[in-house]
């Protein structure tokens, strides 16, 4: 059935689909939305979940780990100074291995105070053990909600999963959505049954005190986690696209990049407005393609190294700055490529939630390109920025 | 009602705990935990009891036990909650925070899950500062204490500030049940608790916790110096069910603060001052509590101000 | 570089200790660190605390292994803990006790002193504090620092923390114990047995540390397993009940923080499981006809 709504409803309905067990939750733009659909569903007799008003966003977090340390599959959704504020939580739950699913939309984090889409609320929790995903439209987004439960609570894997969606440009802009049967939906998804629980019958100590004696072999633990959790992401995506017909690539996806020979690495929405700009490219005869980071946790490093073999230059889109120079998903996508020789060029271009214009894409592959060609160009670049020259 | 001798012979808080010896929360935990019984999940946020409650890989709760932060045991409580209701469990949710993790950073999440009235008992172990760290002042510690933030300086001794009336916020909550307890009264104590677990919505037990190193005194008395705090008027004991006040154990008569000060070594350098200011504070709230007909607000022990002169009716009352 | 490690309880000043002999050392000109293992344990429980004196700054900031001198501050933990491992083979042990060094059995021969401080700081100080009559041994049994410069140092970081008279009195209990400490060699007749633990490797650690009921080679783990846990030795006095007395009010069995104390016969009787006593004594000033008195354990 096909449906035109926003990315926020999309992504409510998602969780719906998901049989979610608890949710609780807390208002922020432009989260609100997912929370206020939910609370619809629930009131009006569709969805049999515990909502949870909490009192604050790090109760979220904190009712979401009791939650599911008691065997709930639970979902929720933040944003911004809100993910700030559960920041301790986030790093409390994912060593506990417990499955909870979160929605981020995509959000400045003040200061300056903002509400428009920039990554640099989810990119402060990149080491907090949770897989971060982008998607590019409201679809992706509806059925990340699916595959994030499927992938989170995997026995192989049994980590929090945070897809994140753009604000505003997601969360607020309706398209149409083919909505999956709930059978369907069942079919690929089966109730939450973990091992250990907190259960009266048979008591566990989940949290307990942990000398030094042990926790180097837990943080060992959860990394052998993340790296079973990118066979797992690629399992459930071949099995997704063969049941729904949509296949989003595993943890990149790519879009042009047989032939090519300059390709941007873009995350969110960008990604879609980027395949506007290729074709008009292609259609000059220049061979560009774009990689779409999907996960950026667990870092797609194999994937890269090997799209990026044929290429001549790289360009890296960032939505957020780390403030010694670079962003994040360029710092990541060097050292993922150690060794290989090809200019890698860094295009800072949204933050604040500034629009990122087919212009500006233009321009990260021009540069791209000419870096290509061994022009000097600047490796870091501030793509429509006062005082910056591109 | 349960008796002593009634009460369950399981350790469901076992021995080899590492508490320090005569440590009033563990005493309070046991004790609590036996009357709640095996159908209980308890979370504890960051204090003491969660070292020496569990260290990896060992643990002495036998029910199960969940931890991961300091300030959120009303919210963690509540998600436990709605997972075990929706799972059509019954078990009886249980939080254990310290003073600190309830008076202070845990307040907002106490209140969130008090006003929701969310089916769970929330048992505060009032030992009067933050222990876990090293005895920092809370909002619970008394006026007068040397912890190791309100140091016994040449400028400045002690708190400054007299201890936040927290029964009254809780109960300013309208929740269905707020009752204070102390160990040195067991029969006040196993009852509470025992209606606690038969009543539903939120519960909050505030219990009265001595700390051997923190209040610098003789690990044998815990217990009497609960007691003494009670027969001060420094700790009362009673409940509030649904609106209405009670109080549980009334002392025949009212203690000089000064016999339960010089048990603990936090309280030496009090000057006679200070000591009167606390007595004072005390029986206005004697006074109150027991709504003690014609007293005046003030003291008959505060010495040497005119203006607090000693009754008659007080004499009555207080004895001389 | 002379290192020392100190094997004591929560509360009996074994970091204290080991900061005052920096102090002692850095006083006459030598350089010094003093660290605590850095636990979370509480009052009785075993701490160990770390010292390290060179003539040159140190620069090492790991642990100590392989230590010149051990200082045992309660000899109760001589029953659970190897407290020589690592230490050098011409190394000393220096050991609270009321036995001659040639009567302790530490499983091998060191040269060892022995000093009952317990005695002396509960005549001097009024209490079993025995950290800085165990320095006076120290100084006697090594001569590395002199007991005039560790009696200053002690009236110093004492006194400056508990006031003069406690300085004074924790000097006095120094200078005592310097003149009580006798010098000897250990026996090394029982067998050393090295601490059952469970260390599994990444992969068998239950996922995220959550653990169920279970048993490993070194014993229970998850929730109750704390009665591996025994901990008698942290009790420096343990209640006699008097049976005669006793009227079964089971005000003890209740105020009990351990759950030491035990329904037997058919409830008609209690017992008393010293195993997890740690000497608090509430029970015995709890006891409303006097039926239970506190006796020094070990004696």
């Amino acid at each position: 059935m096909k449906k035109v709504i926003t990315g926020d409803h999309a992504v409510a309905i998602g969780a719906k689909l998901c049989r979610v067990d608890v949710v609780p939750a807390f208002p922020i733009t432009p989260q609100t939305l997912i929370i206020e659909h939910i609370a619809d569903f629930v009131n009006n007799g569709e969805l049999d979940t515990k909502f949870l008003t909490m009192e604050s966003e790090h109760s979220v977090m904190s009712a979401a780990a009791g939650a599911s340390a008691a065997g709930a599959r639970v979902f929720t959704a933040t944003s911004s100074q809100g993910l700030a504020f559960m920041h301790e939580m986030l790093y409390a739950i994912a060593p506990l291995r417990l499955p909870v699913v979160m929605a981020n939309a995509s959000r400045t984090l003040g200061g300056p105070p903002g509400i428009w889409c920039e990554y640099n609320d989810s990119m402060g929790a990149r080491d907090s053990g949770w897989l971060q995903l982008y998607v590019e439209d409201n679809q992706e987004a509806l059925d990340m909600i699916i595959q994030s439960f499927r992938i989170a609570e995997d026995k192989r894997v049994l980590l929090p999963v945070m897809p994140c969606l753009d604000g505003f440009v997601l969360t607020h802009t309706v398209e149409p959505v083919d909505i999956p049967s709930q059978e369907d939906v069942d079919s690929l998804l089966a109730p939450y049954e973990p091992d250990i629980v907190l259960d009266p019958e048979r008591p566990a100590m989940i949290g307990t005190f942990m000398p030094a004696e042990y926790i180097m072999e837990l943080r060992r633990q959860t990394v052998g986690a993340f790296e079973c959790a990118k066979d797992v992401i690629r399992e459930v995506n071949t099995e997704f696209a063969q049941k729904f017909g949509r296949d989003y690539g595993g943890l990149v996806d790519t879009y042009r990049m047989d032939d090519a020979k300059i390709a941007l690495i873009t995350m969110g929405t960008v990604t879609s407005t980027s395949r506007e700009v290729v074709d008009e490219l292609r259609q000059k005869g220049e061979k560009v393609g774009i990689i779409k980071l999907r996960f950026f946790r667990p870092f797609p490093c194999e994937d890269l190294k090997k799209l990026a073999s044929n290429l001549d230059a790289l360009g890296v889109f960032d939505r957020s700055i780390s403030y010694h120079g670079g962003g994040p998903v360029y710092n990541e996508v060097r050292s993922a490529l150690f060794g290989m020789t090809i200019p890698v060029i860094n295009h800072l271009a949204g933050l604040g939630g500034r629009d990122v214009t087919e212009e500006q894409i233009f321009k990260m592959f021009e540069l791209t390109s000419r870096a290509a060609k061994g022009e000097k160009v600047k490796e870091v670049n501030w793509h429509n920025t006062r005082g910056e020259t591109v | 009602m349960i008796k002593i001798k009634e009460l369950s012979d399981v350790n469901l808080f076992t021995s080899g705990h590492t508490a320090c010896p005569g440590c009033g929360v563990a005493l309070s935990i046991r004790n609590a935990i036996r009357v709640l019984g095996k159908d209980t999940a308890v979370y504890v946020p960051a204090s003491c009891a969660v070292v020496f409650g569990t260290t990896f890989p060992y643990g002495a709760w036998k029910v199960p036990f969940f931890h991961t932060a300091f300030e959120n045991t009303g919210a963690c409580l509540t998600g436990m909650q709605a997972a075990f209701e929706k799972k059509g469990k019954k078990v009886t949710v249980v939080g254990f925070a310290g003073d600190g993790g309830t008076y202070d950073i845990g307040l907002q999440s106490m209140s969130g899950a008090a006003e929701r009235n969310e089916d769970v008992i929330y048992i505060c172990l009032d030992n009067e500062a933050y222990m876990n760290t090293g005895i920092q002042r809370s909002g619970g510690t008394p006026f007068g204490a040397w912890t190791t933030t309100t140091p016994v300086g040449s400028k400045i001794q002690g708190n400054q500030r007299f201890k936040k009336n927290l029964g009254d916020i809780v109960v300013a909550h309208e929740v269905p049940y707020y009752a204070t307890l102390s160990i040195g009264h067991p029969l006040d104590f196993i009852r509470k608790v025992e209606k606690a677990k038969n009543m539903k919505g939120f519960r909050f037990l505030h219990m009265f916790t001595p700390c051997i190193p923190g209040w610098k005194m003789d690990p044998s008395k815990t217990v009497e110096v609960t007691k003494r705090a009670v027969e001060s008027g420094m700790w009362t004991l009673y409940e509030v069910e649904n609106g209405e006040k009670k109080v549980t154990y009334k002392p025949g008569k009212m203690r000089s603060v000064k016999d339960y000060l010089n048990m603990q070594g936090r309280f030496r350098h009090m000057s006679e001052e200070d000591v009167n200011k606390l007595q004072m504070w005390v029986c206005k709230k004697w006074n109150l509590h027991y709504r003690e007909k014609g007293a005046p607000d003030v003291c008959e022990i505060a010495p040497h101000d005119e203006r607090h002169a000693i009754t008659e009716e007080h004499r009555e009352m207080h004895g001389p | 570089m002379f290192e020392v490690r100190f094997h004591g309880r929560g509360g009996q000043g074994a970091v204290m200790a080991a900061q005052t002999l920096a102090e002692a050392a850095v006083n006459e000109d030598n350089y010094a660190v003093a660290f605590p293992f850095f636990g979370a344990e509480r009052r009785g429980a075993p701490v160990l605390a770390f010292t390290r004196i060179d003539a040159k700054k140190i620069y090492s900031k790991t642990q100590v292994y392989a230590p010149d001198c051990v200082i045992v501050l309660d000899d109760s933990l001589l029953d659970t803990i190897d407290v020589v491992s690592g230490l050098k083979p011409d190394g000393m042990v220096i050991i609270n006790s009321k036995e001659d060094p040639d009567d302790i059995d530490l499983g091998i021969s060191f040269r060892t002193a022995t000093v009952n401080a317990t005695s002396i700081a509960l005549e001097i100080l009024k209490a079993p504090i025995t950290n800085t009559a165990i320095l006076g041994a120290f100084a006697k049994a090594t001569g590395l620092i002199t007991i005039e410069s560790l009696e200053s140092s002690i009236k110093e970081k004492f006194g400056g923390k508990l006031g003069e008279r406690a300085g004074e009195r924790n000097a006095l209990a120094a200078r005592m114990a310097y003149e009580k400490t006798i010098i000897g060699t250990s026996r090394g007749i029982k067998k050393l047995e090295s601490k059952k633990q469970w260390l599994p490797a990444y992969q068998d650690i239950p996922i995220g540390g959550a653990l169920i009921e279970g048993k490993t080679q070194a014993g229970l783990i998850g929730p109750g397993s704390f009665i591996e846990n025994k901990v008698s030795g942290w009790a420096t006095f343990r209640p006699l009940r008097n049976k005669e007395k006793c009227t079964m009010c089971l005000l003890c069995w209740f105020y009990c923080p351990e759950g030491t104390i035990i329904r037997i016969s058919d409830r008609g009787d209690l017992m008393t499981n010293y195993d997890y006593c740690k000497g608090c004594g509430i029970c015995a000033n709890e006891c409303p006809v006097d039926a239970i008195k506190m006796t020094r354990a070990r004696s």
